[in-house]
């Protein structure tokens, strides 16, 4: 039984108003905490989360994004210091939440001591760069350009698809299962969703949500 | 059906939304409930209108300032869930899933007199009058023309909807259109009849409750204003909604009452409020076969074209309402506050199928009730829902300060708590009016409330009994684009 996560992201910038998109575009319930007017009237245009106007360390400004029935926070604005600090407030006020704070240099995987993940930009950008530069016949997952998606996604045992052919799932079109359950052959109709194995996925991001659904339950 | 909301490109113009808004509103209400108003009312149901058009208004704000601050399509229910705790919002989607099953049940009864008289006007059938006094006094077995007619009508487009997903905004925009039109018709030719140039609005209050008649009237018929719940279930889909929706929450509401008033002007201007009140559900459709042209070729009869409306309304009206009900119960859901199978997109059909079916079931009872009964009901449970909108905004202000809002509800707190009040006073007045007069509505509405306590105190139960297992596997297993 999963279900959509609620998810605070602190920090509406690039980074943070990125992720909040490819959240809500996947069926999450999103808050945005953001401080700078003008970015939260832009925010606000697109449409994607509910935005609270403020500073993200402050306690009060985080207990008004929902920090106590949220799942996941990620404090992803552009100055690391910070970002372990609104983690770790967050995790001060609801101690079940999952944090993930935007680093600066790579050296930061230390600081999994106090977050439960780190993220780092720079780098996943310095290798798309890279590989755009050689200009490789090989793309990798996160390469690939516009809106589409490539996700592994794990088939949840009770989703509807779970244990079905492909043949038998109206996948909506936008989708495509590209591998097969141990990844080594390309999916067929025949090939069977199985419970709790992962396959690629190729979306689009208008049926993310309902690929979700049908694969996660 | 969430997916399709977030779709990349927002379609969905000002005027689409409002239309939407208006489809809902000027759907079935018109032509089943002004007969019922009347009854009551007699010729102030105009009054009745109009009041209900500036009470709703309030939450009309309320609606305008949650739909701008809150990007989700999940309507009322959507909004309360992001201020409430569990058991608020449960109640909430509770009371608002019913309302529209009822609703469907209302439309749908409304539906089946129009459809006789339809045939009735090309000489298929006698009088409904004469089809439904054979039935009426053998309540169980001989009831059937109607309410078998009002059971098909919603077994199909449960069928409809169960298989395919719904047409989309910009059918509704047609439809909406038509409707309004052959309204425009009505009204222009009611207008210029000899019948309304004679025609008499006093007195304008009934002899046995004056004044006050009003309120019940007004308690019964407020279902007629729902729509904008509506166009708040498809927010996503509209260009820059922070500032269409609030726009067209006022622009369908504002043009709603304009019609109503003028619609119900000229019904009871030509038919007498008498007359009106005893055409019931098919009241429109036989003041327009009194004084529309005759002779014309095809259509025969110009009354024909405002029954085809109602016919075509209450239809509408019918399929919105499936969808707005089942989408209801899909977000309660997917939120776990419904088995998780009336949370699930269908693997075939791509459509909130057991959502679907579920609302069905209660829709389909639905329609044996008496239509003025089916309209109390899902009147009493939008004012409900209604109370509870307004107290979310008071809420959501207090607890989230900081939180932004494209559009503010000018002089607040006054419309939200005056929103509240009136909605207060409107409930307390047809819970006061079901006693005396419908003692079945009140139970049954009695007994959904007490289902729904019921229904909540089980899936916690059963909740915290499994939760612990579930909670080791929800660690995310999707794995986008890994950074390393």
């Amino acid at each position: 039984m999963t279900k959509d996560l609620k998810v605070i992201v602190a920090g509406g910038g690039r980074v943070g108003f990125q992720t909040a998109e490819l959240l809500a575009d996947r069926g999450h319930d999103v808050t945005i905490i953001e401080q700078r007017t003008d970015i939260v009237e832009q925010i606000a245009d697109e449409w994607v989360a509910t935005v609270i106007e403020g500073d993200a360390t402050n306690p009060d400004i985080i207990e008004q994004a929902g920090v106590e029935d949220a799942d996941a926070i990620a404090a992803l604005t552009g100055v690391t210091g910070l970002n372990l600090a609104v983690c770790m407030a967050a995790k001060e006020l609801s101690p079940g939440i999952r944090t993930v704070a935007r680093i600066e240099r790579s050296a930061g995987e230390s600081y999994t001591r106090f977050v439960d993940a780190v993220v780092f930009p720079e780098r996943a950008g310095a290798r798309l760069a890279a590989n755009e530069i050689v200009g490789s016949d090989v793309q990798t997952l996160s390469d690939v350009t516009g809106a589409l998606d490539i996700m592994l996604i794990r088939v949840h045992e009770e989703s509807p698809a779970a244990g079905k052919r492909l043949a038998d799932v109206r996948f909506p079109s936008g989708a495509l299962v590209v591998s097969d359950a141990d990844g080594e052959r390309i999916a067929g109709s025949d090939t069977t969703l199985t419970a709790g194995k992962r396959y690629v996925v190729a979306v689009e991001p208008a049926v993310a949500d309902e690929v979700m659904n049908l694969m996660r339950g | 059906m969430s997916s399709q909301n977030r779709a990349p490109e927002a379609e969905l113009g000002l005027l689409d939304a409002t239309m939407i808004g208006m489809g809902a509103m000027i759907g079935a209400g018109i032509f089943v409930l002004t007969g019922l108003a009347a009854e009551i009312a007699g010729p102030a149901a105009i009054l009745v209108f109009a009041l209900n058009g500036v009470v709703t208004a309030f939450t009309g704000l309320s609606y305008a300032e949650l739909a701008a601050s809150i990007p989700k399509s999940g309507g009322g229910y959507a909004f309360v869930r992001e201020v409430f705790d569990d058991l608020s919002s449960f109640v909430m989607g509770w009371m608002l899933w019913f309302a529209y099953m009822i609703a469907g049940g209302l439309y749908a009864l409304g539906f089946a007199p129009n459809f006789l008289e339809l045939l009735h006007v090309y000489g298929m059938v006698p009088p409904p009058e004469q089809v439904q006094a054979v039935a009426l006094p053998l309540v169980d077995a001989a009831l059937p023309v109607a309410v078998l007619l009002a059971f098909a009508a919603v077994l199909l487009l449960v069928a409809v909807n169960a298989v395919s997903t719904a047409a989309s905004g910009s059918v509704e925009t047609i439809f909406t259109a038509v409707k309004v039109s052959i309204l425009v018709v009505f009204v222009a030719f009611g207008a210029v009849s000899p019948m309304f140039s004679t025609a008499e609005f006093q007195p304008l209050f009934p002899q046995d409750g004056g004044a006050l008649a009003v309120l019940p009237a007004m308690g019964l018929t407020f279902i007629a204003f729902e729509g904008y719940d509506l166009i708040t279930t498809v927010t996503e889909e509209v260009e820059n909604p922070r500032e269409n929706i609030p726009k067209a929450i006022f622009v369908s509401l504002g043009a709603t009452v304009v019609v109503y008033l003028a619609v119900v002007s000229v019904a009871i201007g030509t038919l007498g409020a008498d007359g009106l009140a005893e055409a019931g559900e098919a009241g429109i459709a036989q003041a327009a076969t009194e004084f529309m042209p005759t002779g014309i070729p095809v259509i025969q009869n110009g009354g024909a074209v405002i029954v085809f409306g109602a016919v075509f309304s209450t239809l509408t009206a019918l399929n919105a309402v499936v969808i707005a009900s089942s989408r209801v119960a899909f977000s309660m859901g997917r939120e776990g506050q419904l088995v998780s199978s009336i949370g699930q997109i269908h693997h075939k059909y791509g459509t909130p199928f057991v959502a679907i079916l579920a609302s069905a079931v209660v829709m389909l009872g639905s329609v044996a009730l008496p239509t003025k009964s089916a309209g109390n009901m899902s009147s009493l449970f939008f004012l409900l829902s209604f109370v509870v909108v307004n107290v979310a905004v008071i809420r959501l202000r207090r607890e989230r300060p900081n939180m932004h809002r494209p559009y503010e509800i000018p002089f607040y707190p006054v419309p939200p708590a005056l929103g509240i009040l009136l909605n207060l006073v409107l409930t307390g007045v047809l819970v006061e009016y079901l006693i005396r007069t419908d003692p079945l509505a009140l139970g049954l509405s009695v007994g959904w409330i007490l289902l729904g306590g019921l229904t909540y105190l089980a899936l916690d139960r059963f909740r915290s009994g499994s939760d612990r297992d579930d909670e080791q596997t929800t660690e995310l297993d999707v794995t986008p684009e890994s950074d390393d």
